[in-house]
């Protein structure tokens, strides 16, 4: 497999405070395709903070970020948003599907985001091809508000797999659902590495964290790989 | 381009998206901006109606912008000849030979000495001035009786090419027949009105003629002068008075010839009355639309100024619900942010339902203009002759569309500045 994202020494200093809080200090992680990693965590560790930095959300304060190779660690806004669209997919803990929008219509939002343009009939092929991808080509019609959780959540994993992205970044994706719903989605999620898409995915379950290649633990900023032998249950 | 074009579709498809999830909001943005478009309209087209109805009736009096008109033929004998030799026959050129008639009982006072309207008394009467350059009252002693005084212009062809005279009732004069011994008279509507309110036989009278004559009346058309006026057929009425007469230097006469823009006749007749010392001529290219615009614009830019303040408060009505809703929409924005929409086409798609609204709310103002001026067009048009045929200027249309986009983009700048500026990490944080 062929090393996707490499990152060294990154640090992160939270600022604005009377004393300023490194968030991250000194991660080094390097992902490869079709690898999936599992970050875990106490709340407040800096999880949420990394995934920033791997969405080109925010800018690490020091370190370096390759991506493919290439040092992305300082790329302007209108670069790093070019990035964000033709690379990266990401799944949060709450859906943010718009509920004036359909299934499909949400599903489209990333394709119709000013980054080239696809003719209506291609865009609708791809909108269904990743609703089918998660199981729901069913549902494309529908509004959020007829969909339970689990269904709105592989809305936005479709969403977030409609540019066929290298990566996927996944932000407590089941912790709004319960266990069984979880399941599903993760199963959709790890479907998307059988394809070469590197996920990584931030959690609190055990058990998720289990069913991931790797896993590396944050604890203060400081990351740390962990062998595959957690028990069952929630981190915290 | 390619990019450019990509974007634009993109903040487009959202912009109306965001609409059509918010109809309400578009609505009360809609009524907040719609008075301001609407003045704008209003007053543009208000304006261009003026313009065009002022014109129209400048153009009766003056001629139509782009005419040539030829005053000041020399006070000599001949002068007149020459003029009517070199027009007669040409539909390029025409020459206007002013004069004074009365027409009724012989021996009175007309009822509206000096040519003035019926309505009014100007208490004067017209002077004749004889070869001594003495002048005198023809009217002096004399009892009122049934005549009226009117300004005859006898024409050597189809003056309308050059003033649009708008037929009112029977006929214009043929210029195509023969010349009749009892001259056919089309009279203007302040004579009209006068020949309807008082019976006066039918016998005119022309200072210089050999006979009073019979006039035959054929025709009302609106010639925009107040006074009562009518027009005669220079042929027809050298029959009872030699030229040579009517444009008797010391007589009340007076001759203007009106031109093509471009006819031989200007340099062909300007050497003929040079040649007979003719100094004080002048050639006078109509441009009506010019003068009139000037005394317009100032106007029109006093309401327009009004109409902006109205604008400028409607825009400010979009302002604040534009900033509510993007209140509303900062998780939306900072998710599309996360799928990689640049800043510029979130700023685009705000933007874009503002600018939308300004065109919707646009095109209800026109529609509103449009169908209030067609009611009042078909409620007042025939009691107010000047609403008939009066159409919707489109100027005022585009104005209005211009009016809906300056008020979207007001409206909608702030706002569009803000969503560029929300923070991706809100999806995190949330």
């Amino acid at each position: 497999m062929t090393e996707l994202i490499r990152l060294t020494g990154i640090t992160k200093v939270l600022k604005g405070q009377k004393e300023p809080r490194t968030i991250l200090d000194g991660v080094d992680l390097t992902v490869r395709a079709g690898e999936s990693v599992a970050i875990v965590g106490r709340s407040g560790s800096g999880k949420s903070t990394l995934l920033s930095v791997l969405g080109l959300f925010d800018r690490p304060d020091s370190g370096t970020y390759s991506l493919d190779g290439r040092d992305i660690s300082r790329l302007p806004e209108r670069h790093a948003a070019k990035l964000r669209s033709s690379h990266f997919g990401f799944v949060f803990q709450r859906f943010f599907l718009l509920k004036h929008l359909t299934a499909a219509q949400n599903v489209a939002m990333a394709l119709i985001n000013g980054q080239g343009w696809l003719p209506r009939r291609d865009r609708r092929a791809r909108v269904m091809a990743a609703l089918e991808q998660v199981g729901i080509a069913h549902l494309a019609r529908n509004r959020p508000v007829k969909m339970s959780g689990g269904e709105q959540q592989r809305v936005a994993i479709a969403r977030a797999l409609v540019r066929d992205p290298r990566v996927l970044l996944a932000d407590e994706p089941t912790g709004a659902l319960d266990t069984e719903t979880g399941s599903i989605v993760i199963d959709a999620l790890q479907e998307a590495t059988t394809r070469g898409c590197a996920l990584i995915l931030v959690t609190h379950d055990r058990d998720h964290a289990a069913r991931m290649g790797r896993i590396a633990d944050l604890r203060s900023g400081v990351l740390t790989e962990r062998s595959h032998t957690l028990s069952a249950g929630r981190l915290s | 381009m390619r990019r450019f074009s990509g974007r634009l579709r993109s903040a487009s498809i959202i912009g109306l998206q965001g609409i059509r999830a918010r109809k309400l909001r578009t609505l009360l943005s809609m009524v907040s901006l719609f008075l301001g478009v609407l003045a704008v309209v209003v007053v543009q087209a208000g304006a261009g109606i003026a313009e065009r109805l002022q014109l129209a009736d400048l153009e009766l009096q003056t001629g139509i912008d782009g005419t040539k008109v030829l005053y000041g033929v020399p006070p000599v004998a001949g002068a007149g000849q020459a003029v009517v030799d070199t027009v007669r026959g040409r539909p390029d050129a025409v020459a206007m030979v002013g004069l004074t008639a009365v027409v009724g009982e012989p021996g009175v006072r007309p009822v509206n000495a000096g040519g003035s309207p019926f309505d009014q008394n100007w208490g004067g009467a017209s002077q004749i001035c004889d070869a001594t350059g003495k002048c005198y009252d023809p009217n002096a002693g004399l009892p009122q009786g049934q005549a009226i005084e009117l300004r005859l212009t006898a024409l050597t062809g189809d003056v309308r090419e050059f003033r649009p005279y708008r037929p009112q009732s029977g006929a214009w004069l043929d210029f195509a027949s023969a010349p009749m011994m009892a001259p056919r008279l089309v009279l203007n509507e302040e004579a009209a009105k006068g020949f309807e309110r008082y019976h006066v036989p039918a016998q005119m009278r022309v200072n210089g003629a050999s006979a009073d004559m019979t006039p035959q009346l054929i025709g009302v058309v609106k010639d925009g002068d107040p006074q009562p006026h009518g027009y005669v057929r220079l042929d027809e009425l050298t029959n009872w008075l030699p030229l040579a007469r009517l444009t008797d230097p010391n007589g009340m006469s007076d001759i203007q010839v009106a031109m093509a823009a471009s006819t031989p006749v200007e340099p062909v007749l300007t050497a003929k009355l040079k040649g007979l010392g003719g100094a004080d001529m002048s050639i006078e290219t109509i441009d009506s639309r010019k003068e009139m615009q000037d005394q317009l614009n100032l106007l029109r830019l006093i309401f327009l100024a009004m109409a902006g303040l109205v604008l400028v408060i409607g825009a400010a009505g979009v302002l604040n619900v534009g900033l509510a809703t993007v209140g509303e929409r900062v998780e939306e924005f900072a998710l599309r942010r996360a799928v990689g929409t640049p800043r510029a086409v979130l700023a685009g798609i705000v933007l874009a339902e503002t600018l939308l609204t300004g065109l919707f709310t646009a095109a209800a103002a026109i529609g509103v203009s449009v169908a209030a001026l067609k009611a009042v067009t078909v409620v007042l048009g025939p009691s107010e002759p000047f609403l008939q045929g009066v159409e919707f200027p489109w100027s005022a249309g585009v104005s209005g569309i211009i009016a809906g986009l300056v008020a979207g983009i007001l409206g909608g700048f702030v706002p569009a500045i803000r969503a560029a500026g929300i923070p991706i990490a809100t999806v995190m944080r949330a």
